[in-house]
């Protein structure tokens, strides 16, 4: 089971989940699985452009790339400070 | 009966409870921390809250709460069709649907769309006609983006409705939103060069139409403050007489009496605070033919936005973007909040 862990925003709107535990085989299925895919990923299935995506500590950019057992996804919202 | 005032802000939604009077107020929030809060509404039809929810990093969406702000579902599954080759950037104004249709809900975004659902929010359909308009290639984005901020509905007929797009104008439907007619007839596009009246293109900074008399529109415009008697037909420009300025972005009614309106002018284009250093407040009681201020604050240099103002039956409420709520009751402003965040909408529903 991959583990997914989740920054404040998306781990309340996951119903106060900070860590899941999803059972996929790439790292596209297991953000569609996420019950927060909708604000990961845009309606094309891409990740939005301020999130980033960290597969067992590297960033990740294919939605292909394959997860074990033991991997550990963590979302990561961009730096994006000043204006607001 | 009191009133129940629903605040967006550029950081979550607040709650305002004022008295019978409306002189006593109080706060609570922030509600969707974490969330900027475009606009969000109470629905008259069965109590619940939306509000269009927008993060920098995540998107936009609408939360919808069944229990005054305690629990929120999120609105999944929100986008446009792969072949629009458009993307959803973000949400702007809910309005619920005729009272005839319950479950209905039209929804306004960026880029230029409009959604309709008619499960209470929990699916979404983007409306073709607006997505597909002959037009489209003539509108331009402005400050806020290409968006669908005005939706303005018919009081007696569900197939007509208007919606008012920055920069493209205001646009009607007769067949409940299965095609659009530009209505922008006599209305300026003063930041054009050339052609200053097109069909369409122009600035609509909010509009609305009269509750209780059919027919009867207001807008702020870019380049004026307009009403329209003939549904959208054709305008008349309103800003000559009283109004320090043709520029703004607020507009409220007065739902008893179709001859009454408050706008809250702003500088100019190039310099977007309240008019003579003070928040001046301008109604009038005659149908725009003259405009008399009625000061809120001064000294202050605020704003207030194109959702920044709304209206019941017994006062108007304006938010600025200095974080300040105002209640004006019979010609007399009391402050109802202040240090919020950037107020983007006012809402104000009756308090239960």
């Amino acid at each position: 089971m991959a583990i997914v862990l989740l920054p404040g925003l998306l781990a309340t709107e996951a119903g106060g989940q900070k860590r899941l535990e999803l059972d996929a085989a790439t790292l596209g299925e297991v953000l569609r699985a996420l019950p927060v895919a909708d604000l990961v990923l845009d309606e094309r299935g891409e990740v939005r452009s301020l999130v980033r995506i960290y597969l067992d500590g590297e960033r990740a950019r294919d939605l292909t790339a394959p997860v074990g057992e033991k991997s550990r996804i963590r979302i990561v919202a961009a730096i994006a400070g000043g204006a607001l | 009966m009191g009133v129940l005032l629903l605040i967006g802000t550029r950081k979550g939604l607040f709650l305002i409870r004022g008295d019978d009077e409306r002189r006593s107020f109080e706060v609570e929030g922030p509600l969707l921390p974490g969330w900027s809060i475009n606009h969000a509404v109470l629905d008259p039809r069965d109590g619940a809250i939306y509000a269009c929810a927008n993060s920098w990093v995540y998107g936009g969406t609408v939360q919808r709460s069944g229990d005054l702000g305690k629990t929120w579902d999120r609105s999944e599954g929100l986008g446009l069709p792969e072949e629009s080759e458009l993307k959803l950037a973000s949400t702007w104004h809910l309005e619920p649907g005729h009272a005839s249709e319950p479950g209905t809900l039209w929804l306004g975004g960026e880029p230029g769309v409009l959604f309709r659902s008619d499960d209470s929010g929990a699916s979404w359909q983007a409306n073709e006609g607006v997505l597909e308009h002959a037009t489209r290639d003539k509108w331009n984005p402005g400050a806020g983006g290409l968006i669908t901020h005005s939706i303005a509905l018919d009081a007696d007929d569900p197939k007509r409705l208007w919606i008012g797009i920055s920069a493209a104008g205001v646009f009607r439907t007769e067949d409940a939103g299965a095609s659009w007619e530009p209505a922008n007839q006599g209305t300026e596009a003063c930041f054009f060069p050339e052609n200053r009246y097109p069909e369409v293109g122009q600035c609509v900074h909010k509009l609305l139409a009269h509750p209780g008399r059919p027919g009867r529109l207001w807008q702020q415009n870019h380049c004026g403050v307009y009403r329209s008697d003939d549904s959208g037909a054709s305008w008349e420009r309103l800003d000559g007489n009283g109004l320090p300025s043709a520029f703004g972005f607020a507009l409220a009614l007065d739902p008893s009496d179709p001859d009454r309106a408050f706008v809250i002018p702003e500088e100019s284009p190039e310099n977007r605070v309240t008019c003579d250093g003070r928040i001046g407040i301008y109604g009038t009681s005659d149908a725009g033919a003259g405009w008399q201020l009625i000061v809120a604050e001064e000294p202050a240099w605020a704003a207030v936005l194109r959702e920044g103002m709304s209206f019941d039956d017994e006062a108007v409420y304006a938010g600025t973007q200095s974080g300040h709520v105002y209640a004006l009751r019979h010609d007399e402003v009391v402050e109802a909040a202040r240090h919020l965040p950037p107020i983007l909408s006012v809402e104000a529903a009756a308090l239960q």
